[in-house]
């Protein structure tokens, strides 16, 4: 299955990544620093936690991955040929 | 039984490939896998590939024809205020065929680059994920793929850019500390190919302005926006440090804020541009442009027990310009000799793989543009607030001040001299090189794709 969105034109998400992103809840302080560097809206703060919203338009570019002081983020690359892909880039 | 391998070359980006064929070249037994199903599909940059990388790189970029989408001759900077153009340093330029770069698409180039890798007898394995190293002793040996399969090497090279983790998981580097990273954002507009030539010829264009304008991150804190200029689109993109003054900054919001900025004030877009233009993509990534101005960064040692890393992965990028391709090139060369060397004289141990360090800390190029500063210190005008600062600073930079020696112009000469000792034939290749790329793209013409 292949994805798109209206507001991301001219890139295809392939289905099947596996959970490539995860946050440990422990480590997390809900700084939010996640939600400000991430383009796609993957992030959201509940209960003081960051918790992943949606990763449907994750562009795999691990900026939460980098900002997060806590490494509570820990980012892999998702299963070969899923994810994102553009003719564009 | 798992397979076994001289080299393991984990991506097929830019760099990957030139390893991976240098390799296969010199009769190694070699596997390069790409976590993309077609390689370059999943590489995000405005490109402009510097000529220092086609004319001191690879022979085989230099005598193919690879697909490029415009002879770049010149770079226009505007200054702009209040919305208006009030000041433009075209200095430098360069008459056809010259160039100062090439614009390409990076799905068509690393495809090309993969394809004459394949041409050499790599094996390529693409929609293969390399998700951890095999280690024994304390020595990587080979890669554990997301499919289970273990793969085994005397050495593995470690090509898989910025985010990859393959060289952590090996205990080798750490993550890049915010403060090096850039996050860019990239909007590709559909333009006709005339449009593209009396709009912007066969120049890239820059728009700088002080902080207030918000048409771009604070001075040293980002990629100033840029235009990178193709066929017939337009690339236009803009970034910011996820660090900017000692703060995680909102990025994601400003970059959207600056790009929105732009084009509702700047009448250069508004009147000049955009109603030639089509939107056609939006994406994004991050890079590690100040990995090497930040110390703890740049001492990441970029080799271990049977494993060589390069490009992105290793920090290699242009301070200044923001491009890594060439750094990318000249380390995947090195490091493909340094692998041959080592696993002709059976040490792969990091001791021997040391001559990779040593080799990389001469190259003209690779030290001299990951700790240029003349990006970082521009910084030092959001305190003078000086135009003529700013001014003086981008024609150093993106001007023609950029070929003065302590900048660019010493690493060419270095580089030059030396190519021409060790092949005095290698003028002509240049010669040839900057024809027959300009002769390719006046007939888009260039060497067919496997995806075609």
């Amino acid at each position: 299955m292949v994805k798109t969105f209206q507001d991301i034109p001219g890139v295809e998400w392939v289905e099947g990544t596996g959970n490539f992103i995860t946050i440990d809840e422990e480590k997390c302080t809900g700084c939010g620093n996640c939600l400000k560097v991430c383009l796609a809206g993957c992030y959201e703060i509940v209960n003081k936690k960051a918790r992943i919203r949606s990763m449907e338009k994750c562009m795999e570019c691990g900026a939460c991955w980098y900002s997060c002081e806590d490494g509570a983020i820990v980012f892999s690359w998702p299963a070969g040929g899923t994810g994102f892909r553009t003719n564009w880039g | 039984m798992a397979e076994q391998y001289d080299v393991i070359v984990v991506g097929a980006g830019f760099g990957g490939p030139v390893a991976a064929k240098k390799c296969a070249d010199s009769g190694l037994h070699t596997i390069m896998l790409e976590r993309a199903k077609i390689p370059g599909e999943k590489v995000v940059s405005g490109l402009v590939i510097p000529v220092y990388g086609f004319l001191f790189g690879p022979a085989f970029i230099r005598e193919g024809n690879p697909p490029i989408e415009r002879p770049i001759r010149s770079v226009m900077n505007r200054f702009v205020k209040n919305g208006e153009v009030y000041a433009s340093d075209h200095s430098l330029r360069l008459p056809a065929p010259f160039t100062v770069g090439y614009s390409t698409y990076c799905k068509p180039f690393c495809t090309w680059l993969a394809d004459r890798a394949v041409d050499s007898g790599v094996e390529l394995r693409t929609a293969t994920t390399a998700v951890d190293v095999i280690k024994e002793n304390g020595s990587v040996q080979g890669v554990i793929t997301d499919k289970g399969e273990e793969l085994r090497s005397k050495i593995v090279i470690d090509a898989g850019g910025t985010q990859n983790n393959l060289s952590l998981k090996a205990g080798i580097r750490q993550k890049f500390v915010p403060e090096a990273i850039e996050l860019y954002m990239i909007w590709d507009f559909e333009m006709a190919k005339n449009d593209v030539d009396s709009v912007f010829g066969n120049s890239m264009e820059f728009f700088h302005a002080m902080p207030e304008e918000r048409i771009g991150a604070p001075l040293g804190y980002g990629s100033t926006l840029y235009f990178f200029t193709y066929r017939d689109s337009i690339h236009p993109g803009l970034g910011q440090f996820l660090l900017t003054e000692g703060k995680i900054s909102n990025v994601a919001k400003l970059l959207r804020e600056y790009f929105d900025n732009f084009t509702t004030k700047v009448r250069r877009w508004r009147e000049d541009i955009a109603p030639k233009v089509k939107l056609r993509a939006i994406t994004w990534d991050v890079c590690p442009i100040y990995a090497g101005l930040i110390r703890e960064m740049r001492e990441m040692p970029y080799f271990g027990d049977g494993m060589l890393i390069i490009g992105d992965a290793a920090g290699f990028e242009s301070a200044a310009f923001g491009d890594g391709v060439p750094s990318a090139w000249f380390s995947a060369e090195i490091a493909a000799g340094v692998a041959l060397e080592a696993i002709k004289a059976g040490d792969t141990s990091k001791s021997f793989l040391k001559r990779y360090e040593d080799r990389v800390k001469v190259d003209s190029f690779i030290m001299h543009t990951i700790t240029d500063t003349r990006r970082w210190d521009m910084r030092e005008i959001l305190k003078s607030r000086s135009e003529n600062e700013l001014k003086k600073r981008i024609r150093d930079h993106w001007g023609i001040g950029a070929f003065r020696y302590k900048y660019m112009g010493g690493p060419c000469l270095k580089a030059a001299g030396r190519s021409i000792k060790n092949a005095p034939g290698i003028i002509v290749k240049w010669k040839e090189m900057f024809q027959r790329y300009y002769r390719n793209w006046e007939n888009n013409s260039f060497d067919s794709l496997s995806t075609d």
